[in-house]
């Protein structure tokens, strides 16, 4: 069956080609939902753009039309992102999928929305770091997140996306170098130093315009092209372990071993994420397992240079348990270590091996906070989510700086029971709501968490956010809904 | 809530709703990957999602979430479902990148779809029904009479056939009606070798085509009928240079569903199935084989996926190709379980031949790339597919099959 009408259609194969354009049911279906709780949506049509001058022309027909623009990727956010609250058009971007540049000298590459993870890591492995032809060390990496490998790099960067760097780096939108957008009005814009030529490299000293379109949800423009900053891929690399009784003890030498600055990463998940499958549902742990198991990934240029990462990260340890912090020796099994250190992963870590108990259904709260809330909020959440009869299978990560991290909960629920998606909702929810006054905020928001964020937010930060929508979007056009303010 | 089975008028596929309901949407489907520690390997694999580019097309993700609209009563049947459906060629690909509990039943909910799909007034491809009106009373996909299935054989070879022997040779279709000379490479091989076969003139069609495309009630009587070949002519094993026919009879007459259809038409018990292959390599490890000649030439090999990816046989072909003397394999990118169909499966090549030879024309270019000279596989449905994407685009590759390569220079120690 086919939706929309036929002006629109016309329009839209005018400029795309008709093979690039459908409003048929079949093929609007794929994008109705995604793997969370959101109900799924009907979009009126997708059209699959090549050119930037395609994208402009496009969003100059829905801006007059007043048609909604949904960008899209790959649909993987675990937030309801691409679901099209109020139908309309579907921008599947995935055929723009050219790697412009990778400038080894510099260390930044320019890519396209449809750039997979796979297509991107291949070709930086391929990339040597050089310096005037000088190759100094092999390949080069950005930030590998846990994720299936067509996975969109650029629309993960600019929605504040994690990698296997944010320790040592921060997170992916950290590492964002130079952008081009195209305006819900259809202008085009540069923004960074590509603005002023054709280096991609920096979007300081300029006013950081990037922030218009970073974390917004696609709701203020279509970001086209994106520099981002890439990193010699270190040849040593390893993985350790400490378990603990508590997310009391486990924070405590998590905030003291990455004051040091010599991880990569460090990542603490409860007994409940590190079961595969998730226990679904809730069932209790043995008493004898400890709460917390931790990995962190340190990486050299040399064995000298692993090997006192690993003599300083064994200091932290003992001066930990001198305090009486109870941390408890545990060895990571070897396919968990490789997960960790072989990304990105065609692995999708947190989808794995629980379909079948649970009926499909991901979705987590997954949000930044300070690191000292999370022992607090691991308590309410647990408690939350017993209450409803799902796994606190909650994990900790620090992002670079010792200032703040990830907590999330990873929450399947089986989505032909209607009551499972209502108590996996609700706790989340509910989780959300118990973290806002602790400084915790969610990132890739679903539209339940917006509308807990909004319901708290400073009255001059929306007014701002709702000024700056509304000058960007006139007609509200861009991924209308996700916000909750307009 | 939308997650709901609501129609349970498509009662097939209402059947494994509990398998459908398990993919999570995630979309490690819709491209090949693979971690390597110094370069990964990162392609498009998947035949239809690379022509057709919408979700609905790419990988498994997009039709489970057909199969789920229809079951939850969120879309109807159309022309445009149909052409979803049938534009799969069912290499597997996307179930090779599947990462979640409904990745053995991703091949089986297509052919579930499909047939599905017959029931409704749909816009079937109509090559497809044509030869699905007739396949009951010829017994073969190609609308030729079934008494000129042996037609290849050539008349003393076929005066020489025992009644009984340890192998029936299953031909299929494709080899006796449109590449004899498959069969009859195969079967001058067979006699050099001194294998104990025979040939039979009641082979039917394996039944592929009617399972690939989802006809299952049309297929019930083929199985049936080939599964009591063997007891018949006294073999206990069936040898076939057909990847399709290789599949079907050793998988689909004797393996559980989701692999298999014994829950639909039994099992299949007491008869090995073999590849042409198999037996090459087991003969060769044995020392039973003497090469007389050489094969002086750079060639590549072209993984068919009912081999392939659908029995993961992988490696026997290329031990049989890099035994010979003189030949240079070389190996595509994409190769292996990330190989690249050749565009012929799934009833893609009746239904939709321009499309299908578009897809070879590309894996001829792959071929190409290699430096090779002549690209080779082991099954006539993908030699077909390729010879005529090697002609179509002027390519300067040649085409042979294993067979083809070994028949000539070889004889029994």
């Amino acid at each position: 069956m086919a939706r929309g009408n036929k002006e629109i259609l016309a329009n839209l194969e005018q400029i795309v080609g008709p093979e690039y354009v459908s409003n048929e049911e079949a093929d609007l279906q794929p994008y109705t939902w995604d793997m969370t709780w959101a109900e799924p949506r009907m979009p009126d049509y997708v059209v699959m753009p090549k050119t930037v001058t395609e994208v402009q022309r496009v969003l100059r027909l829905a801006n007059h039309r007043k048609i909604p623009v949904i960008p899209y990727c790959n649909g993987t956010n675990i937030g309801g992102l691409c679901v099209p609250e109020e139908g309309g058009i579907i921008m599947d971007l995935k055929k723009m999928d050219r790697i412009l540049k990778i400038d080894p000298e510099t260390c930044y590459a320019v890519i396209e929305p449809g750039v997979s993870h796979a297509a991107f890591s291949a070709a930086l492995k391929a990339t040597n770091p050089q310096w005037k032809g000088e190759e100094f060390s092999k390949g080069f990496e950005f930030g590998w997140g846990v994720h299936p490998p067509s996975a969109s790099v650029l629309a993960m960067a600019i929605n504040h996306g994690i990698g296997h760097l944010n320790g040592r780096l921060g997170i992916n939108s950290q590492l964002m170098s130079s952008m081009e957008v195209v305006l819900p009005t259809g202008e085009v814009a540069k923004i960074g130093s590509c603005a002023y030529s054709d280096s991609w490299h920096s979007f300081l000293p300029l006013p950081r315009m990037d922030g218009l379109f970073t974390g917004w949800l696609g709701t203020t423009g279509i970001v086209t092209k994106l520099g981002v900053w890439i990193f010699p891929i270190r040849p040593y690399k390893d993985v350790l372990t400490i378990a603990a009784a508590s997310a009391e003890d486990i924070t405590k030498y998590m905030v003291r071993w990455r004051h040091y600055s010599l991880c990569d990463e460090v990542t603490a998940v409860s007994w409940w994420l590190a079961q595969i499958p998730i226990v679904f549902p809730y069932s209790p742990k043995p008493a004898d397992a400890p709460e917390f198991f931790s990995y962190t990934v340190i990486s050299g240029w040399s064995q000298e240079e692993l090997d006192y990462k690993r003599k300083m990260w064994k200091e932290v340890v003992a001066k930990e348990r001198a305090k009486g912090t109870k941390l408890i020796d545990f060895e990571y099994p070897p396919e968990a270590k490789k997960g960790r250190t072989e990304l990105p992963s065609r692995i999708v870590g947190s989808t794995k091996n629980y379909s079948k108990s649970c009926g499909g259904g991901i979705a987590w709260p997954g949000t930044f906070a300070p690191c000292k809330s999370w022992p607090i909020l691991y308590e309410k959440w647990k408690e939350i989510y017993i209450r409803h009869g799902l796994s606190p299978a909650t994990r900790f990560t620090d992002y670079q700086g010792a200032h703040y991290g990830m907590l999330r909960c990873m929450t399947p629920f089986n989505k032909r029971d209607p009551a499972s998606v209502q108590a996996a909702r609700d706790a989340m929810v509910e989780c959300v709501r118990a973290g806002l006054p602790e400084g915790m905020l969610p990132y890739k928001p679903p539209v339940e968490y917006q509308n807990e964020l909004n319901a708290v937010a400073d009255a001059g930060y929306l007014y701002l956010m709702t000024k700056i929508k509304d000058m960007l979007d006139p007609n509200n056009i861009m991924n209308p809904g996700k916000l909750g303010i307009r | 809530m939308s997650h709901l089975l609501k129609n349970k008028e498509l009662k097939e596929l209402a059947k494994i709703y509990d398998w459908v309901s398990m993919c999570t949407h995630c979309g490690n489907c819709k491209y090949g990957y693979e971690y390597g520690p110094t370069s990964n390997f990162a392609a498009m694999l998947c035949v239809q999602g690379d022509k057709f580019n919408f979700d609905s097309y790419r990988g498994s993700r997009g039709k489970v979430s057909l199969a789920r609209s229809l079951l939850h009563n969120r879309i109807g049947w159309s022309d445009k479902v149909a052409h979803v459906l049938f534009t799969c060629t069912s290499c597997g690909a996307c179930q090779q990148m599947c990462e979640t509990d409904i990745k053995p039943w991703i091949l089986r909910m297509f052919e579930t779809l499909r047939y599905e799909a017959w029931k409704q007034n749909v816009a079937i491809p109509e090559n497809i029904k044509a030869w699905s009106s007739t396949i009951g009373t010829l017994y073969n996909p190609y609308k030729e009479p079934h008494e000129k299935r042996l037609d290849w054989l050539p008349s003393d070879v076929k005066a020489s056939l025992p009644k009984k022997a340890e192998y029936i040779y299953f031909a299929g279709c494709t080899a006796s009606y449109r590449r004899k000379q498959l069969a009859r490479a195969t079967v001058s091989l067979l006699k050099k070798l001194k294998v104990d076969f025979t040939v039979v003139a009641d082979e039917w069609c394996c039944a592929s085509p009617l399972l690939r495309t989802g006809q299952y009630d049309l297929a019930a009587k083929f199985v049936e009928h080939n599964k009591a070949l063997p007891e018949k002519y006294g073999a206990s094993a069936f040898i076939t240079t057909c990847s399709g026919c290789y599949r079907t009879l050793g998988r689909d007459y004797t393996m559980d569903a989701p692999e298999g259809y014994a829950d639909k038409y039994g099992k299949m018990t007491g008869v090995k199935v073999l590849h042409t292959t198999h037996l090459l390599e087991e003969m060769l490890n044995k020392g039973e084989i003497e090469f007389t000649g050489s094969f002086n030439k750079k060639v590549t090999y072209h993984d068919p996926c009912h081999l392939g990816r659908h029995a993961e046989v992988y490696e026997t072909p290329r031990n049989v190709l890099k035994a010979v003397p003189g030949l240079q394999l070389v190996e595509m990118y994409r190769n292996r379980k990330f190989s690249f169909c050749c565009g012929a499966g799934g009833g893609v090549r009746g239904g939709f031949a321009d499309y299908s030879l578009e897809t070879a024309g590309k894996r001829v270019k792959e071929a190409e790339a290699t430096g090779a000279e002549l690209v080779t596989s082991a099954c006539p449905f993908c030699y077909t597919n390729l010879a005529d994407a090697i002609e179509l685009n002027k390519s300067p590759l040649k085409m042979e099959d294993i067979v083809e390569i070994i028949e000539p220079i070889v004889k029994r120690k």
